[in-house]
């Protein structure tokens, strides 16, 4: 399954891909996904793999790229650690592809801009450079951006929306990897199949199992 | 061909409202044929995914589709609105929990205010004395978890809650000690969820994960883990889970007759009976009847008076966050598990009428903490991303948050009809949602916020933020809000029938053996979340349908 509701057989009827681009684009949603979008289930095998699904290598790379400054790396893993690109890829593959088109739009724009005014593709300036223009791609003041109704901003806000989740979404979806999402915010993992919590571990005096293994207060 | 098989009620819709109906029908001796769109789970199909829950929420109505528009007239745009289940049981399956009951002037909305330009208020046709013990019979039912007395703005109750409160978190306590130290009067938030065994469910397990999930041991009280285990064992229930009822038939006298649905392979089936009762929710019950026109009925069946699918009403949700000092531990527990009730009482001198109720909302999910980090440096005045997002991910064990449920002012223009274009995946045309909030809403926003946000500060929190979720425009200027997950007045109940959809019997006034209860049968939205008031409502229009059917049928 590579495709979402809309774009598969009898489904179409009810709203073509075309359709569907143009009212959520008419929408001027700052987020093209998250709550307002009908998708069928992962197909979590997928996400497992390494391997390129809806981005091609450049693209895979820029996306990685702005993922690596929204949750940079520092004493604690980041989104380069998390996987978090693959994450995107699979969720634009499965559930998102309605919006790799945007996504792939978005990226040639931004590739534009970063030829024209660096010579240089964004994931290979340095990342003082590559902060630089994400603020103007957030605020949309980014040169050399077509025209039209795909907004950067809307193109920031989604990106960041993606890694987000993909930084701390259960690993089956194919971000998280090791845990290190849930290891930085200090989560041990949901408790429906941890047997639950005490009183005491509501107030602090009992410790909690991660599903890693650990134990946290 | 088969013989036409007749039932004695048919129930469209299994979730709060369809619930009680289908167990106090089959308890009484009829045979119910119940016919639910979704479809039918036990607990070993809940899932602990957040993504697929919470955010895709692809698990429980992997087939819901809208549209929404803010204004009549303004073009529609498809998408996932409503925060809805649709499988047996509803919306009562992933609730939250929180069960109250209304206060005795959220009946008399229009005689307690006057009319209010821009807002259709009413009078409910019931009042709360009527309702009390229902509310009783309700929260038996649902085993409510709580501690009668000690929420001191609660209406008289003739009977307690049937179990004992569940224990705070440390959350709780910062929550309790902020509101303490303001001079309110916190108490613990009463839940529909098992303190200990009880009604054959078993005590909760605390996983941290109420809202947005199926309970995994029957812990929290719904349609599918009260009512419709015993129906079914009474052998009276024919439950039919995948049939989306597209149409209501009438037929000459103008009494319904049957009703037709869509199987999941697409399959049109019919069924008959001699009483319908329709429990689709607020958005399902307005759609299905405005999707079943006819020569006697233009506009939607039962809508002589054209307020058939008008005066939706959502609540207000205004929401803080805030990190404590202590770890807040939302990742045990249940919803949330204080609640203060000191600023509810309408006072026209705050700037807007009605008001609402403060939780905590306590579950901590590692995913919407993560998207409200956005929230957070906005009112930080840091940047959204990088190094200050990162550094709001590792304070995720402080994190604890409020929540105000506020009464939102019915607007006629606010409601659910019929998709002219966009159509869902049977090629049925989708609900289309038209909503922009009463002014009084946003001045009542503002207020809750602010004052959880003092609540915050006064339990020593430092840093304090306005959560607002997607989905609302700019509440600065001024608001429209796409969907809710409380869904309320689309038929409503009332003694005219040139004003109101209902009798006071959730009976259609156009219709002799058409009830609809569920929420939709809400004149105004009450201050407080709703379903304890679906609930009891239930328990006292099937009393009388019953009492009216013995006699007739007899
Ligand atoms: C995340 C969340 C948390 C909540 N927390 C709380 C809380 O803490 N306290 C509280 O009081 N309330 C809470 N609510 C609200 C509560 O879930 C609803 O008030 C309640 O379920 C509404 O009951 P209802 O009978 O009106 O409709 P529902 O429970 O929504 O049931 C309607 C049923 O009709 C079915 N249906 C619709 N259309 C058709 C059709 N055409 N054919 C066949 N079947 C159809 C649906 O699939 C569904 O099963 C919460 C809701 C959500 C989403």
């Amino acid at each position: 399954m590579t495709d979402s509701l809309f774009g598969r057989g009898k489904q179409c009827r009810s709203m073509s891909r075309r359709e569907f681009l143009e009212r959520t684009i008419q929408g001027s949603a700052l987020l093209w996904v998250g709550e307002g979008i009908a998708r069928p289930r992962a197909a979590r095998a997928a996400s497992q793999s390494q391997k390129l699904a809806a981005l091609s290598i450049p693209e895979w790379k820029t996306v990685e790229a702005i993922a690596a400054r929204i949750l940079p790396t520092d004493q604690d893993p980041g989104a380069r650690e998390a996987g978090c690109i693959n994450f995107i890829d699979k969720a634009l593959a499965n559930e998102d592809a309605m919006i790799l088109p945007l996504y792939q739009m978005s990226l040639a724009a931004l590739e534009g801009h970063c030829q024209a005014v660096f010579k240089n593709s964004f994931a290979e300036l340095s990342e003082e450079r590559q902060e630089k223009v994400l603020v103007q791609v957030e605020n949309g003041t980014v040169s050399g951006w077509p025209q039209g109704p795909i907004r950067p901003e809307a193109f920031f806000a989604t990106v960041r929306f993606h890694t987000l989740v993909g930084f701390v979404a259960n690993p089956s979806y194919g971000g998280n990897q090791d845990f290190v999402g849930w290891k930085v915010l200090g989560f041990p993992g949901p408790r429906h199949h941890m047997g639950g919590g005490t009183p005491e571990q509501m107030v602090g005096k009992q410790k909690i199992k991660t599903v890693w293994g650990d134990e946290i207060d | 061909m088969a013989k036409r098989e007749e039932f004695d009620v048919c129930v469209i819709g299994t979730g709060a409202g369809g619930g009680v109906m289908i167990h106090e029908l089959t308890a009484a001796g009829f045979n119910v044929v119940a016919l639910e769109r979704g479809k039918s789970y036990t607990t070993a199909n809940f899932t602990d995914d957040e993504l697929g829950n919470l955010i895709r929420r692809s698990s429980l109505a992997p087939h819901q589709l809208e549209s929404y528009r803010a204004e009549p007239k303004a073009p529609s745009r498809a998408g996932r609105f409503n925060n809805l289940a649709h499988c047996v049981g509803g919306s009562s399956v992933h609730w939250s929990a929180a069960s109250w009951r209304y206060r005795p002037d959220e009946f008399k909305v229009l005689s307690s205010e006057g009319p209010v330009a821009g807002a259709n208020l009413a009078d409910w046709p019931i009042d709360y004395d009527e309702l009390e013990p229902y509310y009783g019979k309700a929260e038996r039912a649902y085993g409510v978890s709580g501690q009668s007395g000690s929420n001191p703005f609660e209406p008289k109750r003739s009977s307690s809650y049937p179990n004992p409160p569940h224990p705070f978190r440390s959350a709780s306590y910062v929550i309790e000690r902020g509101a303490n130290n303001l001079g309110y009067h916190p108490f613990p938030l009463p839940l529909a969820i098992n303190s200990q065994p009880y009604g054959n469910r078993p005590p909760c397990m605390r996983s941290g994960q109420c809202a947005n999930y199926g309970c995994i041991v029957n812990a929290k009280a719904s349609s599918l883990s009260v009512h419709i285990p015993p129906a079914l064992a009474t052998d009276r229930l024919d439950l039919r889970p995948e049939s989306f009822v597209n149409e209501i038939r009438l037929d000459e006298t103008g009494r319904v007759r049957s009703v037709s649905y869509l199987t999941a392979t697409g399959e049109q089936r019919e069924v008959y009976a001699k009483r319908f009762v329709l429990s689709a929710g607020a958005v399902g019950s307005a759609h299905l009847l405005k999707l079943s026109t006819s020569g006697a009925f233009p506009e939607g069946l039962a809508n002589s008076s054209g307020q058939l699918g008008r005066n939706l009403t959502y609540h207000i949700t205004a929401i803080v966050g805030f990190w404590t000092d202590e770890l807040s531990h939302g990742i045990v527990g249940q919803t949330g598990q204080v609640a203060i009730d000191d600023l509810h009482a309408s006072d026209s001198k705050r700037g807007f009428i009605r008001g609402g109720m403060i939780m905590e909302n306590g579950e901590a999910n590692p995913i919407y903490y993560a998207m409200n980090g956005v929230s957070q440096g906005l009112s930080a005045g840091t940047q959204t991303w990088g190094k200050p997002l990162k550094d709001y991910l590792r304070k995720f064990r402080h994190a604890a948050s409020m929540l105000a449920i506020g009464e939102d002012l019915p607007r006629e223009e606010n409601g659910i009809d019929v998709d002219p274009t966009i159509k869902d995946h049977l090629g049925i045309p989708v609900p289309r949602i038209t909503h922009t909030n009463h002014p009084n809403d946003i001045a009542l926003h503002h207020y809750y916020e602010g004052k959880m946000m003092e609540i915050a500060q006064a339990s020593g929190a430092k840093d304090v933020w306005k959560i607002r979720l997607p989905g609302f425009s700019d509440l600065e200027k001024g608001r429209s809000q796409e969907g809710s997950y409380h869904l309320h007045g689309t038929c409503r109940m009332g003694d005219d029938p040139s004003k109101s959809v209902l009798n006071r019997w959730c009976r259609a006034h156009d219709v002799p053996n058409l009830w609809v209860v569920d929420g939709s049968c809400f004149p105004t939205a009450g201050g407080y979340n709703p379903t304890m008031t679906i609930v009891a409502n239930a328990y006292r229009v099937v009393e009388q349908m019953i009492r009216e059917a013995k006699r007739l049928d007899s």
